[in-house]
């Protein structure tokens, strides 16, 4: 009889909490996967396989994860945070060991079914775990060496790690998001400013010790001066410049994209993926898809803002942070204002690990959402 | 639940931190459309001209090669439609298969199969494979109905190159082939720019793309080619063409027409007659073999070529489809020279018939034409006797009588008169040791000898030779170093009917121009001596001379002369000494047999020399042939304009031939 009833209230409790999901975030991820959709459908030269069809699967999975992530207590993530960190840190182990190499560089470990890329749960589980470091540290602690030394760290092992794989873009970004969060969790000014120093300091150490290969500075550099090596390291900034610039304001229209369709691109369905979206839907089009990233980002920052815990908030902008940063990057990189690091498209470009993390992400983020009211969460551990 | 003492601050904090980062942010995404702007607002029409360069391509439409006519506007060569069936590599996921269906279909060799399967290992697969061409129509239906069931086979027509087969053209048009790499840089040479000769490279290497290879094709190639049209074709990133912008075509104009001075009927009936038997002694070593021969006719007054034959030939159509080594080998070693254009390529020592030429020195040297000499069949000279033909000799003779009965003695006592240096000046007056540039390659000078032809001949072993008196003996009965092509003897011949400068021509037309006739100027030297000469040719003829079974009374009155020039010595029975007829001995070292002449005897306009390798008797082998081809010609009489329709220099009927088709999106 009680456990009827237990279990009564908390399916009750699930219905309320699903009602009270936050619906102009999942409307906009949908979308913008649907954009995916149509340009994998478009890549594939108008059909579902192989891209477009598995995408629209993996983002419905996605979604019930992000709902099912969503709906469970923020406390509960609180105190996986560092297990997830650690086991996620576990698995980034694991590639060098067990990974596949592809195109030089081990990044993926396969799993029947899936293939996983675990510096990509990590950029989740980095933000997962500082927002967790930072909910139990007391503010004035911030900024002493030894409140500094424990995030350091927690940044600069998988950032190490995944260095190393070699994956200089996954790199950058775990290496910006963690930056984010120490400045979002009140990092000061002049540490800021030695941070950047000691980022570029080490860049030019990397590049002098020859930490990083030639063909990465190559790839670095090539943006810069686009007329150089035509068919080598700038063919793909350059095609996909004139591809996006071909298409004007309103587009060469769907599925009539010419150097997307010839073949000019090679590999569209991933990190080019903004290109044939640029090309065929024009500057509506790319403008459009912006438009629903950037509105996704103040959703996030909204539910951040309206989050009692810190580490509510500290999540939601540290994901809504991680999630514009691809975008950015990618974007930059397809239209020649950043080097071609590897950066994919979120939610739009093919791909299964990195849909599974920023879904995930923004799980936590609806979580946030849902639990905002919940302002004092058990705060000990790392920070006392 | 405690309150978290610090929180506010820190929430503070935050706000601020996250109001700085939202800005940065929306910076950066301010930066993104930005870009996006400048690329696709502000350098649109850059990018857009970029995106076309990338897609855009101009394909060569090969232009189909002109026609060649006969001089009545006859085809001799064409265009025809060519039924081909080609793969494409990458429409089909196992080749082998492929080409196992369509060997079900169509008769595959081999050789064939493996020539595929060795070229799609070796170029890129989205480029055809020709298999087979020359199809048949019901083969080409055949593959066209089950084409849809095999993967990657396409059937198509083309053009290629068809050469009347009646028209005897080998040696006058020669052939096409494809343009080797010799041929593509020559005409990389040629061009004006670099721009031409991209262009032209592109068009050279096109899969069917002919040019011209030996005779005429050769030399009016740039003519006969024609200009490529082009059109605007889609591409993908690997050069494949996607689609065709079908009214982007500028169509392709086709070679200029060339017209011959052949006329196609006779020729046809000169090789007729050539390889037809005229009683030839048989030869049991070589076995049954066409005659070797060759004839040519030409119009006095004009100088058309109207005739010229070689026989045995080969089939210039099997050398445009590409020849067959076996093929080839054949021909390149057959004792009977097919490859050898012998109207002009073949020389042979002019015989009896170069008399003609000595006559007219001795007269010039100033013997005259009635001095008599006596012939009692033997001549001594220098301690050695020589015979004359008729061992019985021919009794007192003057010049026209020695032309009539063809008396070696009579020239022998005139060689005694006349220097060597006269005899070579008058035979190169009259056409010999001289080529013509008729434009087929190949001709050959033949020999004229004289005392600085000897010294150049001889500059190394032992140098600067003097002239013996015997050697003009030799050359004044024809024989010795003197040698001469049927073109020239039919030159000599039209030269002495009419006393000018004949000079042999085969091309009347190219494009609508008609080519002026030339006129022929008088020769240096005395018509007066003519007379005697044709009239003693008259008399070989028709007053029972040597050719007297030539005659073409009551009809038509022929004058000529026969010849028959020794290949080797004398040839004698070894045991008894005796003198070796011609049909005792193998064919390879029996006399050659020529007849030149000219009709009609009053009034000539047409000249003509018949000369049958190794045939024995001028008489025999090669005057019958020149008596059954003169009296065709006489009969029909091709240089009459009131009678016959002639060719103006524009095509009669255009081939319709499918554009030749690329890679079309599937």
């Amino acid at each position: 009889m009680n456990a009827i009833v237990i279990e009564a209230a908390s399916r009750s409790k699930i219905r309320r909490r699903l009602s009270e999901l936050n619906v102009p975030l999942l409307f906009l991820l949908t979308a913008i996967a649907g954009a995916g959709v149509l340009a994998l459908y478009s890549v594939s030269d108008g059909s579902w396989t192989p891209y477009a069809m598995p995408h629209g699967i993996r983002y419905a999975l996605a979604l019930v994860i992000l709902v099912g992530i969503g709906i469970t207590p923020l406390k509960f993530w609180l105190s996986v945070a560092y297990p997830a960190y650690f086991a996620t840190l576990g698995l980034l182990l694991l590639v060098p060991l067990i990974g596949d190499v592809n195109m030089g560089a081990k990044r993926w470990i396969a799993l029947p079914g899936l293939q996983l890329q675990p510096s990509e749960i990590m950029k989740v589980a980095l933000v997962l775990a500082l927002a967790r470091y930072y909910h139990g540290l007391e503010f004035k602690r911030v900024n002493t060496i030894m409140g500094l030394i424990t995030p350091l760290a927690m940044i600069a092992v998988p950032v190490g790690l995944v260095f190393l794989q070699p994956d200089l873009g996954t790199a950058i970004l775990l290496g910006l998001s963690g930056f984010v969060m120490l400045l979002l969790a009140g990092l000061s000014w002049r540490l800021t400013v030695l941070g950047i120093i000691g980022a570029v300091g080490g860049a030019v150490f990397g590049l002098q010790s020859g930490l990083i290969k030639a063909y990465q500075w190559g790839r670095i550099t090539a943006f810069l001066n686009p007329e150089a090596d035509p068919l080598g390291a700038n063919y793909h900034p350059n095609q996909s410049k004139i591809a996006i610039g071909s298409g004007g304001v309103d587009g060469k229209g769907y599925m009539e994209g010419t150097q997307s369709q010839l073949d000019f691109l090679p590999e569209m369905h991933t990190d080019f993926i903004f290109t044939i979206l640029g090309e065929e839907f024009g500057l509506y089009g790319a403008l459009v898809l912006l438009g629903l990233y950037i509105g996704v980002f103040f959703t996030a920052l909204q539910i951040a803002m309206s989050a009692k815990s810190h580490f509510g908030r500290l999540l939601s902008m540290g994901i809504a942070v991680t999630f514009v940063s691809y975008v950015l990057i990618n974007t930059g990189m397809v239209m020649g204002l950043a080097p071609v690091v590897g950066v994919p498209l979120p939610l739009v470009s093919y791909g299964g690990t990195v849909m599974l993390a920023m879904m995930g992400g923004f799980g936590l983020v609806m979580s946030a959402w849902i639990y905002r009211n919940q302002d004092t969460l058990r705060t000990s551990g790392f920070g006392g | 639940m405690r309150v978290e003492p610090f929180d506010t601050s820190r929430h503070m904090e935050f706000t601020r931190r996250a109001t700085l980062v939202t800005t940065g942010t929306m910076g950066l995404f301010g930066g993104i459309a930005w870009r996006l702007y400048d690329l696709q607002v502000r350098r649109h029409e850059d990018f857009r001209a970029l995106a076309d360069d990338n897609q855009f391509n101009t394909r060569l439409i090969v232009p189909l090669r002109g026609e060649i006519y006969d001089r009545y506007g006859r085809i001799v060569a064409n265009n025809v439609p060519d039924f081909r069936v080609l793969v494409i590599p990458e429409r089909t996921d196992d080749i082998k298969k492929t080409l196992t269906q369509l060997g079900s279909v169509m008769e595959l060799s081999d050789r064939q199969i493996t020539d595929v399967l060795d070229k799609a290992r070796r170029q890129r697969s989205f480029l055809p494979i020709l298999v087979a061409d020359k199809l048949d129509w019901e083969t080409y239906a055949r593959v066209n109905f089950h084409s849809p069931d095999m993967r990657g086979v396409v059937s198509e027509i083309g053009a290629s190159r068809a050469y009347a087969e009646d028209a005897g053209a080998a040696f006058v048009v020669g052939y096409v082939g494809s343009a080797t790499t010799d041929d593509i840089e020559r005409a990389r040479r040629d061009a004006p720019t670099e721009e031409a000769a991209e262009k032209v490279e592109l068009l050279y290497r096109q899969p069917g793309y002919k040019v011209g290879k030996a005779g005429l094709e050769r030399t009016l190639d740039d003519q006969l080619q024609g200009e490529p049209g082009s059109v605007k074709v889609q591409v993908n990133a690997h050069g494949r063409v996607i689609s065709e912008y079908k009214d982007s075509i500028v169509a392709s104009t086709q070679g200029e027409p060339v017209g011959l001075t052949i006329d196609k009927e006779l020729q046809a009936t000169a090789l007729k007659v050539l390889a037809d038997d005229y009683g030839e002694y048989p030869d049991e070593a070589l076995g049954p073999h066409p005659v070797s021969a060759s004839a040519v006719v030409l119009d006095i007054v004009t100088g058309d070529v109207i005739v010229m034959a070689s026989t045995p030939a080969f089939d210039p159509n099997r050398f445009s489809r590409g020849i067959e080594a076996k093929h080839w080998r054949e021909l390149n070693e057959s004792p009977l020279k097919p490859l050898l254009n012998k109207p002009v390529a073949g020389t042979y020592p002019p015989g009896s018939t170069f008399k003609l030429l000595t006559a007219i020195a001795a007269q010039e040297m100033g013997i005259p034409a009635t001095k008599k000499h006596f012939c009692n069949g033997t001549f001594r000279f220098g301690g050695r006797d020589f015979t004359c033909w008729k061992k019985e000799g021919h009794g007192w003779l003057d010049m026209k009588e020695s032309i009539k009965h063809s008396c070696d003695i009579y020239y022998w006592n005139l060689a005694t008169e006349v220097d060597i240096d006269k005899i070579a000046e008058v035979a190169k007056r009259f056409g010999l040791g001289q080529t013509y540039d008729l434009g087929i390659g190949a001709e050959a000078d033949g020999i004229v000898p004289s005392r600085s032809w000897k010294r150049a001949y001889y500059r190394n072993d032992p140098p600067n030779q003097t002239w013996f008196p015997g050697e003009t003996l030799s050359v004044a009965i024809g024989q010795g170093a003197v040698t001469a092509s049927p073109l020239q003897l039919a030159v000599m011949s039209a030269r002495i009917a009419t006393h000018k400068d004949v000079t042999p021509r085969l091309v009347r037309a190219v494009g609508s121009n008609l080519i002026p006739q030339p006129a022929f100027s008088e020769l240096p030297g005395q018509p007066a001596h003519m007379s005697v000469v044709r009239d003693g040719m008259n008399a070989v003829v028709n007053e029972w001379g040597t050719a007297a079974r030539s005659s073409l009374q009551p009809d038509f009155l022929m004058a000529g002369k026969t010849g028959t020039s020794q290949v080797v010595g004398l040839r004698r029975d070894p045991v008894t000494g005796r003198r070796l007829k011609n049909e005792e001995i193998p064919w390879q070292f029996r006399d050659h047999a020529l007849f030149v002449a000219f009709a009609p005897y009053e009034n000539p306009r047409y000249a003509c020399s018949v000369v049958v390798e190794h045939g024995g008797s001028g008489s025999r082998a090669a005057g019958p042939r020149a008596r059954d081809i003169m009296r065709a010609v006489l009969e029909k009489d091709p240089s009459n304009y009131d009678k016959h329709q002639f060719w103006s220099g524009k095509p009669t009927e255009p081939v319709e031939v499918a554009e030749l088709s690329g890679g079309r999106r599937r």
